[in-house]
C-alpha cells in the first residue's frame, strides 16, 4: 500500500475513482475530473439561503399542485376534470394497485419528502440547530435522488393534452399553473442544495 | 502513465457522503466498510455489479415483450371498447399528423428502453472482456443512459392522466390495459440495472489491461 497523506486533504472522483488533492473553491466554482470530466467538487452560491426559500415555496405549493384539478374535458355537454390525486385514485379504483403505488411514489411522495427534507436541513443550518441525527437524515435523503419524476409527469400532461385536443373540448385549470410552479420549486430546491458543503460542515461539527 | 486511484492508494469513497475512508489492510479486496462520516455501510466497488446489472437487464427484456403485445389503453366510446397497444397508439398520432408527439412517445417508450437494455449489455460485455474499452466514451454513454431512464415513464403517466380525466360515463371513458404493468416493470428494472452498474469498473479494467501490457513490454 502506498503511503498517503491524511485522507481529509484528498478527494476522489465518484465516477472513475481518480484521486486528487482537495481543490480550494470559491462560491460558484466547480472542479472537474481530468480523466472522465465529471464534476469532482463544487461550491454553490449562497446554497443554504436559496435552497431554504425554494423548498419553503415548494412546500406551500405542493397542496394546490396535488389537489387542484390539472385539466378538464367537455364532450356533449358533460364536463369532467382531474387532479394529480385523482389520477392515483382512478388507478386504485380500476384495480391497478402497482401502477397507482408507483405513480404515487414518483410524482407525489418522493417530491414532497425531498422538499421537506431539504427544508429541514437548510432550516437547521440557517438557524444553527445542528444535531448529530442530521448525519443519518442527510444520508437517507440521498436514497431518493433518482426517483422524483415531476418533469416526466409534466411532459405526460403535455402529451395527453395533445391526445385530448383532437376530439374533445379541453380546459386548463389552476392546478396546472400550481403544478408547473411546484415543479420549478422542487427542481431549484434540489439543484441549489450544496451537498459537499453540508457534509463538510456536519463533519466539522460531529465527527471528531 | 496511470492516474492514481483511491482504490490503488488504500482509500475508498463513500457513495453517499463522498468521504474518503481508509481500507483496513488486513481485510480482503472488496469488503464492507463503515463510513467514518455518515456511518453508512458501503463497499469500495459495488459487489457483483456486472452480475446484478445483467440479471436486472434480462428481467427488463422479458417484461418488455408482454408490454408490447397486450393493449396499454382501452378507449370506450358509446360502450364499444377499442384496445390500443403502445405501437398502435403511436400509429394513431401519425394518422392524425401529430408527428412531434409521435416522435416523443416513440422515443420514450420504445427507443429509450431498448437502447438502455442493449447499451447495458454492451457495457457489461466490454467491462468483462476489456476488448476495445474506451472508458471516457463509455462512461459518458453510461451517464446518458442513467439520465434517460425516468423519461420512459412518460407513457405510464399519460395513461394515468387519461384514465382520470376522460371519465364521461357511457359517452367516452378510458381504461388502462394489462401492458401498463409490464411496461412499468421494464422501466423500473432498467433503472435498477443502470443503478447497479459501477462506472468505476470501466477505468479499473482499462488500467488493469494497461498494467498487464507494460509488464509484458519489459
Amino acid at each position: 500500500m502506498i503511503k498517503t497523506k491524511n485522507a481529509k486533504q484528498l478527494v476522489a472522483c465518484q465516477q472513475c475513482d481518480a484521486l486528487y488533492d482537495t481543490p480550494i473553491l470559491k462560491q460558484g466554482q466547480s472542479a472537474k475530473c481530468t480523466r472522465c470530466g465529471s464534476i469532482l467538487a463544487e461550491r454553490k452560491v449562497d446554497s443554504i439561503e436559496r435552497s431554504f426559500y425554494w423548498s419553503l415555496a415548494g412546500i406551500m405549493l405542493s397542496a394546490p399542485a396535488i389537489l387542484l384539478p390539472l385539466m378538464g374535458v367537455t364532450l356533449v355537454g358533460q364536463y369532467h376534470h382531474a387532479s394529480l390525486l385523482d389520477c392515483i385514485l382512478a388507478l386504485i379504483d380500476r384495480g391497478f394497485f402497482m401502477i397507482a403505488t408507483l405513480v404515487f411514489l414518483f410524482t407525489l411522495a418522493v417530491p414532497v419528502v425531498r422538499l421537506l427534507g431539504a427544508f429541514y436541513i437548510t432550516y437547521s443550518f440557517k438557524f444553527n440547530r445542528l444535531k448529530p441525527s442530521l448525519l443519518h437524515f442527510f444520508r437517507a435523503f440521498h436514497y431518493l435522488d433518482n426517483w422524483a419524476m415531476l418533469n416526466v409527469f409534466m411532459l405526460g400532461i403535455v402529451v395527453s393534452m395533445y391526445k385530448l385536443l383532437d376530439d374533445t373540448e379541453l380546459s386548463i385549470n389552476m392546478g396546472l399553473l400550481a403544478f408547473i410552479l411546484w415543479l420549478i420549486c422542487s427542481t431549484m430546491a434540489s439543484s441549489t442544495l450544496d451537498q459537499d458543503y453540508i457534509w463538510q460542515e456536519l463533519e466539522n461539527e460531529f465527527v471528531d | 502513465m496511470s492516474i492514481k486511484t483511491a482504490q490503488g492508494s488504500g482509500l475508498a469513497l463513500c457513495p453517499k457522503c463522498h468521504k474518503l475512508n481508509n481500507i483496513r489492510q488486513c481485510s480482503g479486496k472488496n469488503v464492507r466498510l463503515q463510513c467514518i462520516r455518515c456511518h453508512g455501510l458501503f463497499y469500495p466497488r459495488k459487489p457483483y455489479s456486472l452480475q446484478y446489472t445483467l440479471a436486472w437487464n434480462f428481467a427488463a427484456l422479458i417484461a418488455f415483450i408482454p408490454a408490447n403485445i397486450y393493449p396499454i389503453m382501452i378507449l370506450y366510446s358509446m360502450g364499444i371498447g377499442e384496445p390500443n397497444t403502445i405501437l398502435s397508439g403511436i400509429g394513431e398520432f401519425i394518422d392524425l399528423g401529430l408527428y412531434p408527439i409521435a416522435v416523443i412517445i416513440f422515443t420514450a417508450s420504445i427507443i429509450v428502453p431498448l437502447i438502455k437494455i442493449i447499451g447495458l449489455f454492451l457495457l457489461v460485455y466490454r467491462v468483462h472482456t476489456g476488448v476495445r474499452l474506451r472508458p471516457d466514451k463509455h462512461s459518458k454513454f453510461y451517464h446518458a443512459l442513467e439520465f434517460l431512464g425516468p423519461w420512459s415513464m412518460l407513457d405510464v403517466f399519460v395513461v394515468a392522466l387519461l384514465v382520470a380525466v376522460v371519465e364521461l360515463g357511457f359517452i367516452t371513458s378510458v381504461a388502462a390495459g394489462p401492458a401498463i404493468n409490464y411496461f412499468t416493470l421494464t422501466v423500473i428494472f432498467t433503472m435498477i440495472a443502470a443503478n447497479s452498474f459501477d462506472p468505476r469498473l470501466l477505468w479499473d479494467k482499462k488500467q488493469g489491461c494497461e498494467n498487464a501490457k507494460e509488464e509484458n513490454d519489459y
